[in-house]
């Protein structure tokens, strides 16, 4: 080794040092700030879509678990998967004048309800749902995951086949709408792909038996050697049924992907020879608990900006199921 | 148990059970107002009123039909299809707006037929064919929920037409629009079952179909109209039902079906004569939308409020059938 050798070993030292400095310090100003966060004295509505899901469900436990943290009250409502008896659920926040709402998903049935809010100075912030009455959307980086999905479906097609889209939310739900559209913006660049017409559209509420029929009906119509993937657009409890389908009809030939990746789905995509080989992982409670904190430093009179994303984690094969499982802290698969 | 086997003692504790219903809903509205502060504002009662339209404009609808056809639920009159006509309505009026550029008027009278046919269809069912309502309905509920998801693909429908949105938000003299029409639409069946002598033989003919028919009434008739003019509720409904919801969803059925039927049987714990009536099943709604509204309130569990609703569904119509078998 050269002195120079030893002198540039030092300055990388000394660069390290100050970086791990630096990120210490910028951390804990950061725990400073949020410690200052404080919800207490207040009343916070939380209305999921339902809680049967593990995203919903999660996204759920992450707000009210983190309302409570920072000292405030929750009132908890529940729509049982049922899109209108969520938007009604608002009504409840209005007689009980709650002092901000975090409302989770939702379809435009809400919207009213949301006006209705902002009407009565109560702020509404939102996970997973653009309205223009809340003054917060935080979910996923959904760009980022319609490419990359988009890209992963390509690439277990090899660039070219036939591919049948679950696919009943793009039109009414603005965050399937962008992992919908992006994911076909990718496979624009593959003439070789096609996607089968018309699309199927998967049930609300239980989806996984729901798909599992539909798949089957589909598999009855193309026969071994004319379909090579189904994709679910926006969200992978479907896709649940669509595995099971293809298991039963022994066409497992056919690849599977689809979005949210919570253990349920990332545990059948690490089995060995699964036909599910693609998701991309969310980060469902602490989407919940970030909109949570969004509210208190609403309160604490910090601007917020219209969204907040969370980061998303691609899941590629059993063996990166496997690992984002541990990561994301579910446990371990072998 | 003694008391029970006399005459009088069956009639008491008829009416004890058949009090029941409503003495837990007043319980359960009481311990709302306890528990949640807001829940006894007059601000409260209007959110109550607005979320109860469709399902009092739909449980009206089924009341003709049991009117018509007696309160015995397996072999009287039952229609457990309209909430599938309101949503099978819904989806045409929906789908004309949204993708095939119809105007309002047109897209309604489109939905309105369909309705209309749909209670043709289950009229010549039953007295026809002669089906049991209750088979017959259920039957042609999932024929309609079939056609609905065809006319949809089983997507939502977002809608911003104007009919919809003033139906929505339109407010006169301080009310809302859509509870002052389903107020007008419901005083109309009112005075059509209870005031009309059309109605009057409608409640012979249910009351006792034999004497009615001795009494030269033509009871096939009177229970074909009854399954008519629930698919015409059903058409009504469609629209509250795309004003509530902005739109038409798939799966809504499901939970109108449930609070129909519970909002209709409830609705005869209010008759003196425990049977099922025009405004009881309207004031049933009102206390079933109560409950939704109070179990959000005091933080109860949606599968809770799931279970309560059901349960209360067997009481009111355990507490209809000890009823009857009183008064026999």
């Amino acid at each position: 080794m050269s002195i120079g050798g030893h002198d540039r070993k030092g300055a990388w030292r000394r660069a390290l040092a100050t970086a791990v400095a630096v990120t210490v310090m910028a951390a804990a100003g950061a725990a400073s700030a949020d410690e200052a966060l404080s919800l207490k004295g207040k009343k916070i509505g939380v209305a999921v879509v339902g809680t049967q899901h593990f995203w919903d469900r999660e996204a759920f436990n992450g707000a009210v678990e983190k309302v409570k943290e920072l000292g405030g009250e929750v009132l908890p409502v529940d729509g049982g998967r049922d899109n209108q008896v969520h938007a009604d659920n608002h009504d409840v926040f209005l007689t009980n004048k709650v002092d901000a709402v975090i409302s989770i998903l939702g379809d435009a049935a809400v919207e009213p309800k949301f006006k209705a809010l902002q009407e009565k100075g109560v702020p509404v912030f939102t996970v997973d749902h653009l309205s223009p009455y809340a003054i917060n959307n935080t979910t996923s980086d959904n760009y980022y995951i319609g490419t990359t999905i988009g890209r992963y479906l390509a690439d277990s097609l090899g660039g070219k086949g036939k591919v049948a889209f679950f696919n009943a939310f793009e039109n009414s739900l603005r965050i399937c709408g962008i992992r919908a559209q992006l994911a076909k913006y990718v496979l624009k660049d593959y003439p070789g792909i096609e996607i089968v017409q018309p699309e199927l559209a998967e049930a609300f509420a239980n989806a996984p038996e729901d798909a599992r029929k539909k798949t089957l009906d589909l598999l009855t119509q193309y026969p071994k050697g004319t379909l090579d993937a189904i994709h679910v657009a926006c969200w992978d409890q479907p896709a649940i049924g669509v595995v099971q389908a293809l298991e039963e009809a022994g066409r497992t030939e056919i690849k599977v992907t689809a979005v949210d990746a919570g253990p349920d789905t990332l545990e059948i995509i690490a089995e060995k020879d699964s036909p599910f080989v693609a998701n991309v992982a969310q980060q469902p409670h602490k989407i919940g608990a970030t909109s949570a904190e969004n509210v208190a430093r609403y309160f604490a009179g910090e601007k917020l900006l219209p969204q907040t994303f969370v980061d998303v984690v691609p899941v590629n094969g059993p063996e990166e199921a496997k690992k984002v499982y541990a990561e994301l802290g579910y446990g371990k698969l072998d | 148990m003694s008391a029970l086997a006399t005459p009088g003692g069956r009639a008491l504790s008829a009416a004890v059970v058949s009090a029941v219903p409503l003495l837990v809903f007043l319980a359960l509205l009481a311990y709302f107002g306890a528990r949640a502060p807001g829940f006894l504002d007059p601000a409260t009662l209007i959110l109550i009123l607005k979320q109860a339209i469709p399902t009092a404009v739909l449980g009206v609808g089924l009341s003709f039909v049991v009117i018509g056809g007696g309160d015995d639920v397996v072999a009287g009159g039952i229609d457990l299809s309209v909430p599938s006509i309101a949503v099978l309505s819904a989806a045409i009026i929906a789908d004309q707006l949204a993708f095939h550029g119809t105007g309002t008027l047109a897209a309604v009278l489109l939905g309105f037929m369909a309705a209309v046919a749909a209670g043709l269809c289950n009229a010549v069912l039953v007295t026809r064919i002669g089906m049991t309502p209750l088979l017959a309905t259920l039957a042609s509920s999932t024929a309609f929920i079939g056609f609905s998801k065809l006319v949809t693909a089983n997507r939502r429908i977002d809608l911003s037409d104007p009919l919809i949105v003033t139906l929505r938000d339109g407010t006169v003299a301080g009310l809302p629009l859509g509870l002052l029409a389903a107020t007008a639409l419901i005083v109309i069946a009112i005075a059509a079952v209870h005031r009309s002598r059309w109605g009057l033989r409608l409640q012979a003919v249910g009351g006792n179909r034999d004497a009615a028919v001795i009494a030269g009434l033509d009871a096939r008739r009177f229970v074909a109209q009854s399954f008519l003019i629930a698919g015409v509720f059903g058409g009504l409904a469609s629209l509250f039902v795309l004003a509530r919801g902005s739109g038409s969803t798939p799966g809504v059925a499901e939970t109108l079906l449930m609070e129909t039927v519970l909002a209709t049987f409830l609705g005869a714990a209010f008759s003196p004569r425990r049977v099922v009536t025009v405004w009881g099943a309207a004031l049933g709604a009102i206390l079933v939308s109560a409950l939704s509204i109070g179990f959000g309130s005091v933080g109860v569990d949606v599968f809770w409020t799931g279970c309560v609703k059901g349960g209360l569904i067997l009481v009111v119509v355990a507490a209809a059938a000890v009823a009857r078998r009183s008064r026999t």
